[in-house]
C-alpha cells in the first residue's frame, strides 16, 4: 500500500501552476496533501486467485507519523488461524524500511530481510516492498504525459528509484489526479515488464484528506487480484511512539 | 585363440566343476569389492544428492560445525551488500510415528526469503487454487504447519489438512500438512521423506533456542562467489565455515572413507586368496596336461605359444569370474546399502537415505580389470612351468614331474631374506610406509615358507595318521607329501584366511575389551535423560533449566549436563564434549594415558585446557601440552591439552572441555544429555518412572538406564564390526573353496592310485577315509600355520588400527577362544568339503582309473 | 576255478562297441593260461571282468564257485581281495610308499594285526627276492624289482588266482624273462591259478595253455608250444 498512492492528497497552496509543474513537484504535492499525524483503519483483504478462489482476511492498521519517518503496525484480526500475526514497519528517509513480523503462536518475531522484500506478502498480491512508504526523495521523476483514469484527468509520471534505493522494480508509472492530487493508479515494471498494477478508487474526503477507500492490486504474472477495503478510517488520533516498537509488537 | 578353442575348451569342459570352483575365488573377490564399494558409494551418493537437492540454488553455506550459531549472524550476513539472499536453515531427522515410513528429514526454513533459493514447486490444492500452501500466512502463523513432498503424501495418504504425529521437545504433537511439494528438485532429497516447516517453529520443536544450524545464501549477480566467501570468512571469523554446498557433502566422504578402507582390505584379501586358488588349479592343470603340452611341443608349438595358451585361459577365467562377481556384487550392494546407510546415519547422525544403489561404471571396469589381472598374475608361474615342459620327458608315460629340491632351497632362502627385510622394517616402524611394507613382507615370507612348513607338518602328521588308520592315514599324509604344490596353494589360502580371522578376531576382542573397560570406569551414571532414543542424534536439545527440575525429583543425586557436537578442528569434524568437569570427576574415573590426573582436571575445569581422547591424540598427532586451535563462533580458542584420556565417544577422536567454556564461547546453553546419579538408596526404576511422570507429557524425553546405554553402545560397536564378520565369513568361505579345490584336484591327480587301492582290495569306505583324512590333514596344517601367522598379523592389525584408523591403543591379546574354535570348526569344514570329492572318487570307473594315462 | 559262460561286454557310448561276445571259458585250479590277441581284441576287458574291476553286460562269471553278477561293489571288492591278485604292466606301486609298505597295503586293508603284517610282508619280499630292498621307494628300484614288488603285493594273502596284465610289457627281454620265471615259479610252488594277458608270443607260448582272442571272441584255445622249453629259467642266462 504505497503511501504515495493510498493516502495522498490535499490541495497544495504553492502549486498554483498545475499544468506547468514539474513531475517531482506533483509528487511532492500529492505527498503533502495526504500528510497526517496518524492514521488508523480496519482493512478487509480479498484475494481473488486466477481461478476465482476468494480468501478473506482482516487487519487493523495503525500508523504514526508520515512518509519517511512513519511507523506502522498492522495486526491481523481474522480469520482465526492468523489472528494476532502482526507486522511492524519502520520507515526511513535514507534507506529501505525495517520490517518485523510477529507470530504469537510461537511467540517469535522475525525480521523481514531487505533482500526478501520482493516476495509476496503472505498470499496477497502485495509484496513486502509495496507495504513501504515511498519517500519522494528516493526517486527520480519525469512527466510521461497525461491520461485519464476512471474518467478523471491525470498526470502520468514515470518514476525510477535512485541508486541508494533498493527496489525490485526498475521503474513505475504513476497516475496522479489533477483535481485532488490523489494517485489513481501505479504500474510497477521490472525491465519493461509489468509486474503489478495498483488501482485506487472510491476516493473520499476523510478529515480533510482525500483517501481512496478501495485499493486493488493486480499481479500480472499470476493473474490474480487482491482488493483492500479501508473501513473505520480515522486520521490524527493521538498515538504514542512507544506503541510502535518491537516490544510493542510482541505485546498483545 | 584357436589353440584356446581346440586345446583349452575341451579340458575346461571336462573339468567344469573344478573350473567353476577355481574362478569362485575371483567371483568372491570381485563381488565383495564391488558390493561393499557400491553400497558405500550409494550411501555417499545419497548423501550428496540430499545435500545437493536441499541446497537448491544456494551458492554458499555458513555453519559452525554442528553447534549452530546465534540468530544475529543472519543479520550480519544479510547486511553484506554482495549477498543477494541469505536464509536460515535448521535440519533435523525425526522419526514420525508413521508405520513403515522410517525417518523424516525436517527442513526448517524461513518461507519469506527461502523461495528465492529453493523451488518448492507447490501443488495446487485441488480446487484449482494456485497456492500449494493453502494459506502462507496460516502456514507461518501456526507452528504445527508442515509441507511434505507429494511422494510422502501419497504413500501415507496425506491430503492438505491431514495430521502427522511427531514427538517434539514439548511432547508429542500433531502437525498439520499445509502444503504439498510437487515432484522434482527438492522432493527427491532424502528419498522423498522430506518435510518443510517454519524455521522459528523448528527452533521450538527441536529445542534449539535462538540458533540456526546454517545459513544458505546466494550472491548478487556480478559478485564472485569466492570473493564473497573470503569476505564472509573475514567477517564471521574462524569459528564459522563458509563453504559451497558440495563441500559439506565432502566431509561425509571423509567419514565414509574408514569404511571404504575396511572394504578394500576384505576384497583385496578375497582376491589374493582367489589368486592362490587359481594358481593352484593352473599348476595342477599344467601337471595333468603335461602329455598334451608335450604333444603340442612335439608338433611345433613354441614355448611362447604354450605360455600364451595358459595365460589366455587365465584371462578368460578372470573375465568370466569378474563378470559373475560383478553381478553378485550388485546383489550384495542391494542388500548392504540400507545397512551401511543406517549405520553411518546412526553413528554420525548424518541425514541421508539410500534406497537405490548407484553403480559406477569406473568402479565396475576397475573391478573387472582387477579380477582379470589377479587371474593372470596367478597363472604366470604355472604358464611359465608349462612353457618349460620338456617334450621328451612329458611324453614318457607314468612319470610325474617332481618338485626339485633346488626350487625348495631357493624358496627357503628367499623367505629368509624377506623375513629379515620384514624384521628390519619393524625397526623403522615410525615411518608408516615401512610398517605396511613390513606387514606385506611378513605375509610374503610366510607364503614362501608355506610349502616347506606344509611339508614338515605333513611329515609330522604322518605317524599320527598312520596310527589312526594305517593305510588310509599313510596314503593321505603321503598325498600331501608327494604333491606339496598341490596342497601348498590350499594351505596358503587357508593360512591367510585364518590369519585374517585371528587378526580381526583379536582386534575385535581387544576393542570390545577396552570398550567394556571404558564403559565400566567412565560411563557409570545410573540414568541418562536424552531427547532422542539414540544418543548420537543431536537434533533435539534440552534447555539448561531442566537440570534444576530434574535435580528436584526425589531420588536424583548428582546431575551432569553434557552437550556434545562436532566442530571442525584442522578442517576435520571432531567430537566436542562439553561437560561439567568437576561434577564428572566426582563419579567417573578417567585414568590419564598421559598427564597428571589432578592437574589436568583442575586446568580443564577452569576452562584453561582441554582433555583429549587417546584416539584424537594418535590420529591427529597431538601430544600432551600441545595447543589445539578450536574455532568457536566467538573466535578461536587456543587451549593446551592437559591430559590424554581413554574415551570411546567417537571413532574419530574427541575433546572434552568444561561446560562453562562451551557456554561462553558458543553462547549455547542447551543440553544433549543429563547424566543422573541416583541418591543413596534410590531405586532406578522408581526414579525413571518419576522423571517420565514429571516430564513425559510436556517434553520429548527418553530415560535410559546405564544398562540400556551399554547395550546401545555395544550394539553400535557390533554394527561397526559387522563388516568384520563379513570378512570372517568371506575368509571361511574362501577356506572352504580352497579345500574343495585341493581335494578335487587331488582326486583327479590320484585317480590311478585310488584305483590301485581298490584293485588290491580297498573298500569304498576305506577310499573315502583316505580322502577325508587328507582333507583333515590339509585343514590341520592350514589351521596351525594360520594361527601362527595370525599371531603376527594381529600385531600389525593392532598397530594399523591404533595409528591409522581408530587411534585406539589396544593391548595385544591372542584370541585363544577363537583359535580354539577354529581348529574343530575348520576340521568340520574340511570334512564337509571332502564329502563330495570323496564320493566322486569312489563312484568313478575302476577300469578307467587304472588305464595308462 | 574260473567259469565264464556266454560272457559279453558292450561299451555304451556314442557308438556301441562290443568288446566281448559269447565268451565261454573254463579254467581249472592251478592252471597257467596266457591270453593273447591284437590290440582291441578284448583281452584286457576279459581280465578286468574276471578280476571284478568291471562288470559283464551279459553272461555269467564264477570264481571259485561264486557268481560275480549281483554282487554289490563292496562284496565284489571282498571277493577280489580274497581270491585275486593283480599284476599290472606299469606296476602301479604307490610312489610314496616303501617297497615293504606297498606290499603291506592289502594286508592293512584287510585289517590284519601289525605283527602278522610284518611277518607276511617280509615273507613275501623274501619270496620274490627283494628282502634287501625292503625300505626302498619304488623310484629307487629297477623295473624288474618294481615288478617283483608288485607281484609280492599281488600275493599278499596267497590268493588262488593271479591276474597279470602285460607283466613284462614294460621291461626289457632279459628282465621280462626273469619276471616270467618268477611267476611260473610261484605258480608251481603256491599252486595258484595264473592268467597272463600278453601280446608277447614268447610269453604266451611258454604257458601251458594259450587262449587267443580276436574281435571279442575266442579264436583259439590250445596248449602252449614252448611251455617246456622256457620252463627252466637258467636256460635264459
Amino acid at each position: 500500500m504505497n503511501r504515495l498512492s493510498i493516502f495522498c492528497l490535499l490541495f497544495s497552496a504553492f502549486c498554483f501552476l498545475a499544468s506547468a509543474q514539474d513531475a517531482r513537484q506533483i509528487v511532492a504535492e500529492s505527498e503533502n496533501r495526504s500528510r497526517s499525524k496518524s492514521q488508523q483503519y480496519e482493512g478487509t483483504l480479498e484475494v481473488i486467485g486466477a481461478s476465482n478462489k476468494v480468501s478473506v482476511k482482516r487487519w487493523q492498521y495503525r500508523r504514526i507519523g508520515s512518509y519517511g519517518t512513519s511507523k506502522v503496525i498492522l495486526r491481523f484480526t481474522a480469520p482465526a488461524e492468523v489472528k494476532g500475526v502482526a507486522l511492524l514497519i519502520v520507515n526511513h528517509t535514507d534507506r529501505a524500511s525495517d520490517q518485523w513480523m510477529w507470530t504469537p503462536a510461537i511467540e517469535r518475531d522475525r525480521r523481514i530481510a531487505v533482500q526478501d522484500r520482493s516476495t509476496r506478502f503472505f498470499g496477497t498480491d502485495f509484496s513486502f516492498e509495496d507495504l513501504e512508504e515511498r519517500d519522494v526523495d528516493q526517486f527520480d521523476y519525469k512527466v510521461a504525459g497525461e491520461d485519464s483514469i476512471d474518467g478523471a484527468a491525470c498526470w502520468k509520471i514515470e518514476s525510477k528509484p535512485k541508486q541508494s534505493k533498493s527496489s525490485q522494480y526498475t521503474s513505475s508509472l504513476v497516475w496522479v489526479r489533477k483535481d485532488n492530487y490523489v494517485g489513481a493508479q501505479i504500474e510497477n515494471y521490472s525491465k519493461e515488464k509489468l509486474i503489478r498494477r495498483i488501482h485506487y478508487s472510491d476516493i473520499q474526503n476523510v478529515s480533510g484528506i482525500w483517501t481512496p477507500r478501495t485499493v486493488e492490486v493486480y499481479d500480472a504474472n499470476r493473474k490474480s487480484r487482491t482488493v483492500l477495503k479501508l473501513e473505520k478510517l480515522e486520521y490524527n488520533l493521538p498515538m504514542k511512539d512507544e506503541d510502535f516498537t518491537l516490544e510493542a509488537l510482541r505485546r498483545e | 585363440m584357436i589353440l584356446l578353442k581346440l586345446i583349452s575348451w575341451p579340458y575346461v569342459r571336462q573339468h567344469l566343476p573344478r573350473w567353476l570352483l577355481t574362478i569362485a575365488g575371483i567371483v568372491l573377490g570381485v563381488a565383495v569389492f564391488v558390493g561393499i564399494h557400491t553400497a558405500n558409494q550409494s550411501v555417499v551418493y545419497a548423501f550428496h544428492q540430499t545435500v545437493d537437492r536441499i541446497a537448491g540454488s544456494t551458492e554458499l553455506q555458513i555453519s559452525a560445525g554442528e553447534t549452530g550459531f546465534d540468530e544475529n549472524v543472519l543479520d550480519r550476513v544479510q547486511a553484506v551488500p554482495e549477498v543477494r539472499v541469505a536464509v536460515p536453515v535448521i535440519e533435523a531427522v525425526v522419526g514420525t510415528g508413521v508405520q513403515g515410513q522410517g525417518n523424516l528429514l525436517i527442513l526448517g526454513v524461513d518461507m519469506t526469503g527461502d523461495r528465492s533459493l529453493r523451488d518448492y514447486d507447490l501443488e495446487s490444492n485441488g480446487q484449482g487454487g494456485d497456492e500449494g500452501i493453502d494459506d502462507p500466512l496460516v502456514f507461518l502463523a501456526q507452528p504445527d504447519s508442515l509441507m511434505v513432498t507429494d511422494t510422502y503424501a501419497r504413500e501415507n495418504h496425506l491430503a492438505i489438512g491431514a495430521k502427522v504425529p511427531m514427538s517434539t521437545m514439548d511432547g508429542r504433537k500433531l502437525f498439520t500438512v499445509r502444503g504439498v511439494m510437487k515432484s522434482g528438485g527438492l522432493t527427491s532429497a532424502f528419498g522423498g521423506n522430506l518435510a518443510v516447516m517454519d524455521v522459528y517453529a523448528a527452533q521450538k520443536v527441536f529445542g534449539r533456542g535462538r540458533k540456526f544450524d546454517r545459513i544458505d545464501l546466494a550472491v548478487k549477480d556480478g559478485a564472485s562467489i569466492a570473493a564473497v566467501r573470503t569476505k564472509l570468512e573475514a567477517l564471521l571469523g574462524p569459528g564459522f565455515q563458509v563453504q559451497e554446498p558440495s563441500a559439506r557433502a565432502q566431509q561425509f566422504d571423509t567419514i565414509a572413507r574408514v569404511y571404504t578402507l575396511t572394504a578394500n582390505v576384505t576384497s583385496v584379501f578375497a582376491l589374493f586368496i582367489g589368486m592362490f586358488i587359481i594358481y593352484n588349479t593352473f599348476q595342477i592343470a599344467v601337471t595333468q596336461r603335461r602329455a598334451e603340452i608335450g604333444i603340442l611341443r612335439a608338433l611345433g608349438a613354441t614355448r611362447g605359444q604354450i605360455r600364451t595358451l595358459f595365460l589366455g585361459e587365465s584371462v578368460v577365467a578372470g573375465l568370466f569370474g569378474s563378470v559373475l562377481g560383478l553381478l553378485a556384487g550388485i546383489a550384495i550392494a542391494r542388500g548392504m546399502t540400507g545397512y551401511i546407510g543406517s549405520l553411518l546415519g546412526e553413528i554420525y547422525g548424518i541425514a541421508q537415505k539410500a534406497d537405490e544403489i548407484s553403480t559406477n561404471p569406473m568402479l565396475m571396469t576397475f573391478a573387472v580389470v582387477l579380477g582379470v589381472i589377479t587371474s593372470v598374475v596367478a597363472a604366470l608361474i604355472p604358464a611359465q612351468s608349462a612353457a618349460r615342459v620338456d617334450p621328451v620327458q612329458a611324453l614318457q608315460k607314468g612319470k610325474y614331474q617332481q618338485l626339485s629340491a633346488g626350487e625348495n632351497r631357493a624358496r627357503r632362502i628367499a623367505a629368509l631374506v624377506v623375513a629379515i627385510a620384514a624384521a628390519s622394517c619393524l625397526l623403522l616402524e615410525r615411518f608408516r610406509i615401512f610398517f605396511y611394507v613390513g606387514d606385506a613382507l611378513a605375509v610374503l615370507a610366510a607364503l614362501l615358507l608355506t610349502p616347506t612348513f606344509a611339508l614338515w607338518l605333513a611329515r609330522a602328521l604322518r605317524p599320527l595318521l598312520r596310527w589312526m588308520r594305517p593305510v588310509e592315514g599313510t596314503l593321505a599324509a603321503d598325498s600331501l607329501l608327494q604333491a606339496p604344490r598341490r596342497t601348498s596353494g590350499a594351505v596358503a589360502a587357508l593360512m591367510l584366511s585364518l590369519a585374517l580371522v585371528v587378526a580381526l578376531g583379536g582386534l575385535t576382542r581387544a576393542s570390545y575389551d577396552s570398550i567394556f573397560g571404558w564403559l565400566k570406569v567412565a560411563l557409570n551414571p545410573d540414568l541418562f535423560v536424552s531427547p532422542s532414543q539414540s544418543l548420537t542424534q543431536r537434533d533435539f536439545r534440552f534447555p539448561e533449566s531442566m537440570g534444576a527440575q530434574l535435580r528436584a525429583i526425589p531420588g536424583v543425586g548428582d546431575i551432569q549436563m553434557v552437550r556434545d557436537a562436532r566442530v571442525l578442528i584442522q578442517g576435520q569434524p571432531t567430537m566436542f564434549v562439553a561437560a561439567d568437569i568437576t561434577e564428572l570427576r566426582k563419579h567417573a574415573t578417567l585414568p590419564p594415558v598421559a598427564g597428571d590426573e589432578k592437574e589436568m582436571f583442575r586446568l580443564t575445569a577452569q576452562g584453561k585446557a582441554v582433555l583429549a581422547s587417546d584416539n584424537f591424540a594418535t590420529l591427529r598427532g597431538f601430544k600432551l601440552g600441545d595447543v589445539v586451535d578450536i574455532p568457536s563462533p566467538s573466535g578461536v580458542l587456543h587451549l593446551p591439552i592437559a591430559g590424554i584420556v581413554t574415551d570411546y565417544s567417537d571413532e574419530q577422536g574427541s575433546l572434552l572441555v568444561d561446560r562453562s567454556l562451551y557456554k561462553r564461547y558458543w553462547n549455547d546453553t542447551t543440553v544433549n544429555i543429563f547424566r543422573i546419579y541416583l541418591a543413596r538408596g534410590a531405586a532406578e526404576a522408581e526414579v525413571k518412572r518419576r522423571i517420565l511422570e514429571q516430564f513425559g507429557n510436556q517434553r520429548r524425553l527418553f530415560v535410559l538406564t546405564n544398562r540400556d546405554v551399554r547395550r546401545y553402545i555395544l550394539r553400535l560397536t557390533d554394527q561397526w564390526f559387522g563388516i568384520t564378520y563379513v570378512q570372517i565369513a568371506v575368509a571361511v568361505l574362501v577356506a572352504i573353496l580352497g579345500i574343495v579345490n585341493t581335494l578335487t584336484v587331488s582326486i583327479t591327480d590320484r585317480r590311478r592310485e585310488l584305483g590301485v587301492l581298490q584293485a588290491v582290495g580297498g573298500l569304498r569306505n576305506q577310499i573315502r577315509g583316505t580322502i577325508w583324512l587328507e582333507a583333515l590333514a590339509v585343514g590341520t596344517v592350514g589351521v596351525i600355520l594360520g594361527l601362527a601367522l595370525g599371531a603376527l598379523q594381529l600385531y600389525y592389525s593392532l598397530h594399523i588400527s591404533a595409528e591409522d584408523m581408530a587411534g585406539l591403543r589396544l593391548s595385544y591379546e591372542y584370541p585363544y577362544p577363537i583359535a580354539l574354535m577354529l581348529l574343530p570348526g575348520i576340521l568340520a569344514v574340511a570334512f564337509l568339503s571332502a564329502i563330495a570329492p570323496a564320493e566322486t572318487a569312489v563312484r568313478g570307473s575302476l577300469v578307467e582309473a587304472l588305464e595308462y594315462e | 576255478m574260473l567259469e565264464l559262460a556266454n560272457v559279453g561286454k558292450v561299451f555304451q557310448g556314442k557308438r556301441k562297441v562290443t568288446a566281448l561276445e559269447n565268451v565261454d571259458l573254463s579254467i581249472g585250479r592251478g592252471e597257467m593260461v596266457s591270453i593273447v590277441g591284437p590290440s582291441g581284441s578284448g583281452k584286457s576287458t576279459l581280465l578286468n571282468l574276471i578280476g571284478g574291476l568291471d562288470t559283464a553286460t551279459s553272461g555269467e562269471i564264477e570264481i571259485d564257485g561264486r557268481r560275480l553278477s549281483g554282487l554289490s561293489d563292496d562284496e565284489l571288492t571282498r571277493l577280489r581281495r580274497d581270491k585275486i591278485g593283480f599284476i599290472f604292466q606299469f606296476f602301479n606301486l604307490l610312489p610314496t610308499l616303501s617297497c615293504f609298505e606297498n606290499v603291506a597295503i592289502p594286508l592293512h586293508l584287510r585289517g590284519w594285526p601289525k605283527k602278522k603284517i610284518e611277518e607276511r610282508a617280509s615273507e613275501l619280499l623274501t619270496l620274490v627276492g627283494l628282502a634287501a630292498r625292503r625300505e626302498h621307494l619304488p623310484d629307487e628300484l629297477s623295473g624288474g624289482e618294481r615288478q617283483r614288488c608288485a607281484i609280492a603285493r599281488a600275493l599278499s594273502v596267497y590268493p588262488p588266482v593271479l591276474l597279470a596284465d602285460e607283466p613284462t610289457g614294460n621291461l626289457d627281454t632279459h628282465t621280462g624273462a626273469e619276471i616270467l620265471a618268477l611267476i611260473r615259479d610261484l605258480h608251481e610252488r603256491l599252486g595258484s591259478t595264473v592268467l597272463i594277458v600278453t601280446h608277447d608270443i614268447h610269453v604266451a607260448e611258454s604257458c601251458a595253455r594259450l587262449v587267443a582272442l580276436r574281435d571279442g571272441r575266442i579264436e583259439e584255445d590250445r596248449a602252449g608250444r614252448r611251455a617246456a622249453i622256457i620252463h627252466d629259467p637258467a636256460e635264459t642266462h
